[in-house]
């Protein structure tokens, strides 16, 4: 058995040899052209077999790829529409901002600027908490604004931070007056977070609807002709002592972000500084 | 089974040229017959061996057009030497078969690029160790133990047909 094997072996390289040396010599092209006569047709074949699968996995890879594609679009265009947010955020907050530094250089006040950082909007209690405090000398009563009004005032001071009672907080109420016919009068806070001003029956005759309500300044508390609201209703209640309007916020509390407190200085009119307001 | 082997015999051959790219990585295809070749010489002996080497190299020769008889004779020798000593090493383990297809590789390689020096072949022997033989031996190491599996695979669910 081994030596047939060695034999065949032996003859096997004879032959490998032989076919080396001619090629060498340039006499093996009977050869080649009788093993191509084998493998060429085979070759076709294979190569068509070969193409087909090639395209159908080539097919199966351009529908993996085309799906890749979509995921990964999906995912650039939900990346590009978080930051066309983030680019409207930073937009509106940046107008903000500027709004409020505005407020900030035409107020004859000190002032200092706080960030919101939490809101209390339960119907007992409606509060701010700004991200200034007690490091910051801020104390209680401070009054708060924004440029568009007034927010309330400083009830509590911590070590950073500081709460503020919302103009529509149950237990809040400012003296004002109406821009336009001078009524003076108490801006109160309701329990269903709005707000109403009263006066006295016999100087309301003249309060239309829309009038502008601004802080009075009296009480030393707050610089006058801060923009509170406008006149929403009138309720006129006859022979009553006094007389309620509701008033609609100049400032929308559920939404602001950023405060101004007012931090010291003489109290004066203000009003000047809050432009288009009356 | 004659069929099969004269089908995997010349198959592994001419398919080497033809299909072979499709298993391409890197630029590296792997030698498909003298996988084969292995295979058939560790079930049926050196003489089988040595005769399916002869025609799958010969006809892989005539497929890529290079030199009739480098390959036909390199891998006849690898078909007997593993038909010879086949008995003897336990092939069932893939920590031996790829190391061990690895090694033939290499072997087949400087074989034939001995034999080639002897036409006067070019190639420098370090830049074909690097980037023909010894990448491709690699592949060839993986690519027959995942055949030995198959195959122990296919005939272990072949026994258990009734």
């Amino acid at each position: 058995m081994r030596i047939r094997a060695l034999a065949l072996l032996g003859i096997i390289a004879g032959v490998c040899l032989v076919l080396l040396t001619l090629q060498m010599r340039g006499r093996a092209g009977l050869a080649s052209e009788a093993l191509a006569v084998v493998t060429t047709p085979v070759q076709t074949v294979l190569a068509r077999i070969n193409r087909a699968t090639l395209g159908v996995w080539g097919t199966y890879r351009d529908w993996k790829n085309v799906r890749a594609d979509n995921r990964r679009l999906r995912d650039e265009a939900q990346r590009l529409r978080v930051e066309a947010l983030r680019v409207t955020e930073t937009d509106a907050e940046n107008q903000r901002l500027r709004r409020l530094l505005a407020l900030k250089e035409s107020l004859p006040l000190e002032t200092m600027a706080g960030e919101i950082i939490a809101r209390e909007w339960g119907g007992w209690v409606r509060s701010l908490t700004v991200n200034r405090g007690r490091g910051d000398s801020v104390v209680r009563l401070t009054a708060v604004i924004a440029p568009e009004g007034l927010v309330g005032r400083i009830i509590d001071v911590r070590a950073g931070s500081s709460i503020v009672q919302v103009l529509t907080d149950p237990a809040s109420n400012v003296g004002a007056h109406v821009v336009r016919s001078r009524t003076p009068g108490i801006v109160e806070g309701e329990p269903r977070g709005t707000l109403r001003f009263k006066y006295m029956a016999r100087d309301g005759g003249g309060l239309r609807v829309g009038d502008m309500v601004v802080t009075s300044g009296l009480g030393g508390l707050f610089p006058g002709g801060i923009p509170i609201g406008r006149i929403r209703t009138i309720d006129d209640r006859g022979a009553a002592l006094f007389s309620y309007a509701q008033v609609t916020p100049a400032v929308d509390f559920a939404r602001i972000d950023e405060v101004l407190l007012l931090m010291g200085g003489a109290v004066r009119d203000v009003a000047a500084s809050f432009k288009g307001d009356g | 089974m004659r069929t099969f082997l004269a089908i995997a015999v010349l198959g592994g051959g001419v398919a080497h040229a033809t299909v072979g790219s499709a298993l391409r990585i890197a630029d590296v295809a792997p030698d498909i017959p003298l996988i084969v070749v292995v295979l058939l010489a560790l079930r049926r002996g050196p003489e089988f061996g040595c005769g399916a080497g002869f025609v799958a190299g010969l006809l892989q020769d005539a497929a890529t057009g290079g030199l009739l008889g480098v390959q036909a004779l390199t891998k006849a020798v690898v078909g007997f030497a593993i038909g010879m000593i086949g008995g003897r090493l336990r092939v069932s383990q893939p920590l031996v078969q790829i190391p061990g297809l690895v090694l033939l590789s290499v072997l087949e390689g400087l074989a034939r690029f001995g034999l080639l020096q002897l036409f006067h072949f070019p190639a420098p022997f370090g830049e074909l160790m690097t980037y023909v033989v010894l990448p491709q031996a690699l592949y060839n190491g993986f690519l027959g133990a995942a055949l030995v599996l198959a195959l122990a695979w296919a005939e272990t669910v072949k026994g258990r047909t009734p």
